[in-house]
């Protein structure tokens, strides 16, 4: 025999002044199956929470209704109670008397009709509530993040604590990612090398940080808390521990190549490191273009002794037997911090972009602009003169129906920033920067445009991001455009930078598929809610910060980073257990006929086909009880605790009677 | 030994469950030899009299087929409701309303007029539509009257089990019939049948890709069929996944996808729009112009999702228009 108690909360004067709070008693105790009806005047106040465990366990109750505010508010505070009762705490349903009921009737009577149906209700579904467990799984605490930009970065030195190992795999020799190669950032014009060195050093040098360079991630298995990866170090052919980076072996080697690092704007040679300062400080050989691996290919017996480097190498740290290594790693959880990409500027041939010369990218711009790069930081022409003139031209590839409909967000600042430069740099340059429209949100962003105003950089407003063209006439650069009245005109200019949108890397859909992520239509990863949840994935225990989620700026994403890390340190604690979600869906493996319509749905990648079985089955750990295999099972067999059928439909009953 | 006494009566049907109830072939004689039949207007000459005339409870079991639609029909089952022990709705009309409840998207003053007026056929000048009562030279007339809505047995009297199909496989007529005569029959009100959907036998299922997902909805005389994938994933309407298996796959082993007809599984009230459901969880669209072209090459959608059900479904019929 179930004995129901009802418990009415007056919540102060909220709900006791707009119904009759004695009549609803009166009411639900004439409620089949309710052995106890009380009233107080707060419930969520100690003392209402104290007689409402008092009540449970003196009356021998077997279910509860709090009739008070919403769930939102204090269903899980009544739970608890409930608990320490004794009471399974999914034994408690709240009759939501005041948002729905006591606060939008401002009729008595009719409120106080409205709230009896509301508990009658709440009685009818208690009584089909089942008992739920939370159930716990041992897990690891140790993280993975892919990725060494910056967001990468300030996520593995918050997750790298007491008792918590860190991963940090990077594609490049080097870590530091793209912010690494700027030199003067946004908004008060640090040089950003400078900045991040410390912390590249800490990257390196902290105990529990494991950093793999020249690594990628080539296999991932098992689920939040228990991921088990498979990382690939590809062969760097130079010993990390006895190379001290002192360029010997690349002042020898006799290849050149094109620097990706400078944006290929020099060369490098087939043993490089990237740039100077990179770190990890370790030359890498570039086996593809380097002699001794390629004629190791094509068995070019002549030439097939190349050892210039090794012959070179004071310490002996060349390993021409190197190989590519698998190293398996278990980890709990995962940040993707794998960056972006620059738009690929002669998709727009009116830009000009790899027909003219002296028209440079935003990223090669940076490079120019680096002591590092490629002029050692100087503005100047491909023939050594510095330029009378320069224009910047914005939104090339951003707000653009044909290419990428999002602005990038951070092109008006490094656009202006890269106006203020050339203007420090060398002033007699005449800078013209073409904008349609100013996107400066940002604490200190908007100074920016002040600060060109001062310099006397010529801002000139177009008709849209399609509005200019770059050509070439007489050996000089023209960029033809419309301004934003309509009017058509030419100005001759020596250099144009074309500040290139934010772009998916592309890597995306491959590190998307790898760690069953989703992609958005732009190409970035999604995130799990775009405004509450905007560095967790629906994949649990896989978190994503930086540009991979889309175009932001370095203070945004080393704000995601130590986020998605916040996220780890409080869901995986060394030495406890992970919680599960208890109103999960179930699989009646008794009513499932395996016709495989829920497997892919599941935006957790919770269900999967038994295949010995032949039906499917949930992965309680996945599994976050959104509901969607359960409406769309179409044989009944997928239930969703705590909101089934017979639940819905007896509440449905009650309100329709 | 006394036999048990067994009443057989079709209602608003096609014939077709009492024509499986021959297809039992040689098991009818054991039927037979088993039963004393009082009742059955399709082989037997009783008349309603015979009933009225036997005491309450008499008979031990009357198996029903066909929906409930004339007034006649709706005296017929009360009657023998009240001389049975046992009322067995046979059959998806009597089970769920049936392919006669599809009138149920009509009412009584569009189906008479359609029928009687406006039909290509017919030659009506005077527009006479059939009456309840109609005095003639001769005396009055009668005829049952026609009902505004189709319904299901039981939504006219109590049933204690239902014995789904259109029509019931045999198999399941004898394994009933088995269980009344050895009272090993399950808790009143069981659909005698397998929990599982029909994908759980199909001999199909194994050729399912992992991921069902639809791209193009196709009818059956659009396309030639494989007769080994399963119809859903060749973009066929199947309704196997949301219908309760015990057929014995007969539409399936004839290459046609399932149309439903053994109703939902217990966990399920309304098949028809819990397959609805399923459907357009797979359809793999995001961008509204390409589901809606989908979802408009669905011919008759309601008609084809609840074939079998609508009178039991929650919609029950289409909106009377004040």
């Amino acid at each position: 025999m179930e004995r129901i108690g009802v418990f009415i909360c007056e919540c102060g004067p909220n709900i006791k002044e707009a119904l009759n709070v004695e009549e609803i008693a009166k009411y639900a105790s004439s409620l089949a199956h309710v052995a106890f009806v009380k009233s107080h005047t707060l419930l969520c106040a100690e003392a209402g929470k104290a007689l409402l465990k008092k009540e449970i366990i003196e009356r021998n109750l077997s279910r509860v209704v709090i009739a008070a505010c919403s769930p939102k508010e204090h269903e899980s505070t009544f739970m608890k109670i409930a608990e320490e009762a004794g009471l399974n705490p999914y034994l408690v349903q709240i009759a939501n008397i005041r948002e729905h009921c006591a606060w939008v009737i401002s009729d008595k009577v009719i409120a106080t009709e409205k709230a009896k149906v509301i508990i009658r209700t709440a009685v009818s579904r208690v009584l089909l509530h089942q008992p739920i467990v939370n159930k716990e799984i041992d897990c690891t605490p140790d993280a993975l993040v892919v990725g060494a930009g910056v967001a990468g970065i300030e996520a593995a030195l918050v997750l790298a604590q007491k008792g918590r190992k860190v991963y940090l795999v990077e594609k490049s020799p080097n870590i530091g990612g793209r912010v690494v190669r700027y030199e003067d950032v946004f908004p008060k014009f640090e040089c950003a090398t400078c900045m991040l060195d410390p912390k590249l050093d800490e990257i390196l040098h902290k105990n529990n940080i494991h950093v793999f360079t020249y690594s990628v991630v080539d296999e991932v298995l098992g689920y939040f808390g228990n991921f088990i990866i498979k990382i690939k170090k590809k062969a760097r052919s130079v010993s990390t521990e006895t190379c001290l980076g002192c360029g010997a072996c690349f002042e020898a080697c006799p290849v050149n190549v094109k620097n990706r690092y400078n944006e290929n704007l020099n060369e490098r040679k087939a043993i490089y490191i990237p740039f100077v300062g990179a770190l990890p400080n370790v030359a890498v050989i570039d086996r593809k273009n380097c002699l001794h691996f390629r004629n190791k290919a094509t068995e070019n017996t002549e030439e097939k002794k190349c050892e210039i480097c090794k012959a070179n190498c004071p310490f002996g740290a060349i390993n021409f037997d190197d190989q590519d290594e698998i190293i398996e790693i278990k980890v709990g959880s995962v940040v993707l911090a794998t960056g972006f990409d620059s738009f690929i500027a002669n998709k727009i041939p009116r830009s000009g972009y790899g027909k003219f010369e002296n028209i440079y990218t935003g990223l090669e711009f940076e490079r120019i602009l680096s002591s590092t790069g490629p002029t050692g930081g100087e503005v100047i022409l491909k023939n050594g003169e510095s330029p009378k003139s320069a224009a910047i031209i914005h939104c090339v590839g951003s707000r653009s129906k044909k290419f990428h409909n999002y602005c990038s967000g951070v092109c008006c600042t490094y656009s202006l920033t890269f106006a203020h430069i050339i203007k420090k740099k060398s002033p007699n340059t005449e800078v013209f920067n073409f904008y349609s429209d100013f996107s400066l949100a940002g604490k200190g962003y908007h100074e920016l445009y002040d600060k060109a105003l001062e310099d006397g950089v010529n801002l000139i407003r177009t008709a849209g991001p399609d509005a200019v063209e770059v050509n070439e006439d007489a050996g000089s650069l023209v960029v033809k455009y419309k301004d934003a009245a309509g009017k058509e005109s030419k100005l001759a200019v020596d250099m144009v930078i074309l500040s290139t949108a934010i772009e998916p890397s592309e890597d995306a859909t491959s590190i998307s598929q790898l760690f069953d992520i989703t992609l958005g239509s732009d190409g970035f990863f999604t995130e799990e809610h775009d405004k509450l949840a905007p560095v967790s994935t629906t994949t649990g225990g896989i978190f994503i910060a930086g540009c991979c989620q889309g175009p932001k700026d370095i203070q945004s994403s080393v704000a995601q980073g130590a986020a998605a890390a916040g996220k780890i340190l409080s869901c995986l604690v060394p030495g406890e257990k992970l919680k599960l979600e208890a109103t999960i869906a179930e699989i009646d493996e008794k009513l499932c006929s395996g016709c495989k319509i829920c497997i892919g749905l599941c935006p957790y990648k919770a269900i999967y086909f038994d295949k010995e079985k032949k039906v499917a089955a949930i992965n309680d750990i996945l599994c976050k009880g959104c509901g969607i295999c359960s409406a769309a099972c179409p044989s009944g067999a997928v239930k969703a605790r705590h909101f089934t059928s017979c639940e819905i439909t007896a509440e449905i009953k009650e309100i329709m009677k | 030994m006394i036999k048990p006494k067994v009443a057989f009566c079709w209602e608003a049907s096609c014939g077709g469950c009492e024509e499986a109830v021959l297809d039992l072939n040689e098991d009818i004689l054991k039927v037979i030899e088993a039963v004393d039949i009082v009742f059955w207007p399709i082989a037997l000459d009783f008349k309603y009299a015979d009933i009225e005339n036997m005491n309450d409870n008499e008979i031990d079991v009357s198996f029903i087929s066909g929906a409930i639609r004339l007034n006649e029909q709706e005296e017929t089952v009360r009657l023998l409701r009240k001389k049975s022990k046992l009322i067995i709705a046979f059959g998806s009309c009597a089970h769920l309303g049936g392919i006669p409840a599809l009138a149920n998207f009509w009412d009584r003053e569009s189906i008479l007029k359609k029928v009687y007026r406006e039909a290509p056929s017919v030659i009506n000048p005077e527009g006479k539509e059939p009456q309840v009562k109609t005095k003639t030279a001769s005396g009055e007339l009668e005829l049952p009257e026609f009902y505004d809505t189709v319904k299901a047995l039981n939504q006219v009297i109590d049933v204690d089990y239902y014995l789904p199909g259109c029509p019931p496989s045999p198999d399941l007529i004898m394994q009933t019939i088995t269980a009344i005569l050895e009272n090993n029959l399950p808790p009143k009100g069981s659909v005698i049948g397998p929990a599982k959907t029909l994908c759980e036998n199909c001999s199909r299922k194994d050729s399912k890709p992992d991921i069902m997902t639809l791209k193009e909805i196709k009818r059956p005389h659009e396309v030639i069929i494989d007769p080994e994938k399963c119809f859903l994933a060749q973009g066929l309407i199947c309704l196997g996944p949301a219908t309760r298996s015990g057929c014995g796959e007969r539409c399936i082993k004839a290459n046609m996808p399932c149309r439903g007809c053994f109703g939902p599984t217990d966990n399920v009230i309304d098949q028809g729009s819990k397959f609805l459901s399923a459907l357009a969880s797979i359809v793999d669209f995001n961008d509204e112009e390409e589901i809606k072209k989908v979802v408009d090459s669905v011919a008759d959608m309601t008609g084809t999702f609840y074939r079998f059900t609508l009178a039991s479904s929650l919609i029950k019929r289409k909106r009377r228009l004040k």
